[in-house]
């Protein structure tokens, strides 16, 4: 077991459910993670390979990440519109959109496609996996400890009293949504710049989705958002290690081993998840 | 209503999604009937292996025949639709690049007898449906010989994507290719499920390498770039597939099998404009030119390695040597 690699390859999953653990904690669902993830993936290994730097690249992850959830905002929260509906629109737009953006530019070359990746500070340590670390400091501090985390923790449980109390459940659920987006934003850019050091056609291959797993497997805590992250992604090491041993079983039970892990946790641990009583409704202000 | 909702979303954005290609255009009729092509493929044509030769191949049938063209992405249940839809608009050729599309093809062939309907292997013919497979099994047979020759660990490992009947053939011939350089050899077999996936792809050849392995070959299309990266961090040598890879940035592609579609293609629609094309299932050699196995230089080869790779391709080519492989 090696443990750079462990944190490393946990860093795309676990990033984005963090930013999905803050946004739901708001009160919203965002399905379009993976979308999400799929455009600043694209937009990282562009401006990667324009400047040739993956630090520009990351930041323009992160900015198409906030641009990208910002927009689904505008439906789900400013108009009140079905999350879930947003969601997978901007999954299927985000698919199209970077595929043919991809094949117009660099897909018919017939050669594979690299660009510089990220630096290691220390070993196994970069600006992902740092972040993959330090990011629940900073989430458990502001959700319980700040008075903003208190209205954003609210206007997940019962918006309408955040607004009787004088706060905007409306602007807090617009920085959550942010938030996430900046954390998927990084999450899709470190996947391309900072691990592929490429981009395929969706290359997130379902990222988006476990991470929205990941949220309810780490009940919504950031630690044990963190903690559910780095299982699967032992699990998934664990699975490639023990195909190489040639053991003669058929590889889809190697491959489908990370998941079933975080089945069973989540089977024996998942009981008492209580979720934010507000998590999916749109709120409108009654005026 | 949101079920309604959903599934209008879904229509309009498969509609743009990146099946690609522009669509057969309708409209008045010309007074010479065009010879019209057209290509299935089971991924993106930007995976730089086996969707991307397929549609190099087609662009040599628009270049050399001056055909009109057009290619989409269809899977299982897309692939019938697709078919009828290519034959209707007067395509007189529909090339489906996988085992998959053989049955769809002979079905379909049925009604519409005008078009030719052509699979990259299968089993199953008809008067104007029919398969032809390249069979790759010999680039991956001396990938595996050189591989098993230059071995220092005594291991060597193939990364797979999906786990299907064509991929598992080629493993099948570099592992005897790897036997024959160095009995008694290791030879990992690793799947990671995906042809997009490139992170699973460098994890799962940086758990081979770990392992022992020193000498790599993959299957993994797109997600290729994640077995080379791997290879270069792990200080092992790679190989490539499908396409000829020994340009990788990476500087770690020693040697590559590739497929070269274009003559065959050509070739192909040549026939079926020519009304010459009857069914059967043929299949594309080395001795036809169809399968190579070409040389990089990211590493210095021995002299008696490489001679004895080059004795090997002319028996496989003279049919002294017969590759295994799968039938499917």
């Amino acid at each position: 077991m090696n443990w750079a690699d462990i944190l490393t390859y946990a860093a795309p999953v676990g990033l984005a459910a963090q930013g999905e653990t803050i946004v739901q904690r708001a009160g919203l669902i965002n399905i379009g993670l993976e979308g999400t993830m799929l455009m600043a993936a694209y937009a990282s290994m562009k401006l990667t390979a324009i400047t040739g730097s993956p630090f520009a690249g990351m930041a323009a992850g992160l900015i198409v990440g906030v641009a990208v959830c910002l927009l689904s905002a505008l439906f789900t929260v400013r108009l009140g519109a079905d999350q879930v509906v947003v969601g997978t629109a901007l999954n299927l737009g985000a698919l199209g959109a970077t595929s043919t953006m991809f094949q117009a530019e660099f897909g018919r070359s017939g050669q594979l496609l690299s660009v510089p990746a990220l630096p290691d500070w220390l070993p196994g340590i970069d600006l992902g996996t740092s972040l993959l670390l330090l990011w629940p400091f900073v989430a458990t501090w502001f959700l319980w400890r700040t008075g903003a985390g208190l209205v954003m923790r609210g206007s997940g449980e019962y918006p309408a009293a955040v607004e009787a109390a004088g706060a905007s459940a409306i602007r807090s659920r617009i920085i959550a949504v942010s938030v996430g987006g900046a954390l998927a934003g990084l999450a899709g850019a470190y996947l391309a710049v900072g691990i592929a050091g490429t981009f395929v056609e969706n290359i997130t291959a379902g990222r988006g989705f476990v991470a929205i797993a990941m949220v309810t497997f780490g009940r919504l805590k950031p630690w044990w958002v963190l903690a559910a992250s780095l299982v699967v992604s032992v699990a998934e090491q664990a699975q490639f290690t023990m195909q190489g041993w040639g053991l003669g079983v058929s590889p889809q039970l190697f491959v489908a081993l990370p998941y079933t892990v975080a089945l069973l946790v989540l089977v024996f641990a998942g009981k008492g998840t209580r979720l934010p009583e507000s998590l999916g409704r749109p709120f409108r202000r009654v005026t | 209503m949101r079920s309604h909702l959903l599934l209008a979303l879904l229509v309009v954005s498969l509609g743009c999604g990146p099946q690609g290609g522009s669509k057969p255009t309708s409209g008045e009729t010309p007074r010479e009937k065009p010879f019209k092509v057209a290509l299935l493929t089971p991924g993106p044509i930007s995976d730089a292996g086996w969707s991307a030769l397929a549609y190099r191949g087609l662009e040599a049938v628009e270049k050399e025949l001056g055909a009109e063209v057009n290619q989409q992405q269809a899977t299982d249940a897309q692939i019938k639709d697709a078919m009828r839809s290519y034959a209707q608009e007067g395509y007189a050729l529909v090339f489906g690049h996988g085992f998959e599309y053989n049955a769809p093809g002979v079905e379909v062939a049925k009604d519409f007898p005008a078009t030719v309907f052509v699979s990259s292997s299968g089993g199953e013919s008809s008067a104007n449906a029919g398969a032809f497979r390249f069979l790759l099994e010999e680039g991956f047979y001396l990938a595996g010989m050189t591989a098993g020759s230059l071995t220092k660990s005594g291991t060597v490992a193939m990364i797979g994507g999906p786990d299907v009947p064509s991929i598992r053939s080629t493993f099948k011939a570099f592992r005897a290719g790897a036997e024959a350089g160095r009995p008694g050899i290791r030879v990992i077999e690793t799947f990671t499920g995906s042809n997009d996936d490139v992170a699973k792809a460098k994890q799962a050849t940086a758990a081979a390498i770990s392992q022992g392995a020193d000498y790599v070959i993959h299957q993994a299309n797109a997600a290729a770039q994640g077995v080379f990266d791997a290879c270069k961090e792990g200080g092992a040598k790679a190989f490539g597939s499908n396409s000829d890879q020994n340009s990788n940035p990476s500087g770690v592609v020693i040697a590559s099998a590739v497929i070269v579609a274009e003559p065959a293609f050509v070739a192909l629609a040549r026939r079926v404009k020519e009304g010459q094309y009857h069914g059967g299932i043929e299949t594309m050699r080395m001795a036809d030119g169809a399968i190579s196995f070409v040389w990089g230089d990211a590493m210095e080869i021995p002299g008696a390695v490489k001679a004895k790779i080059e004795a090997a391709q002319k028996d496989i080519e003279s049919g002294k040597l017969s590759v295994p492989y799968d039938r499917f």
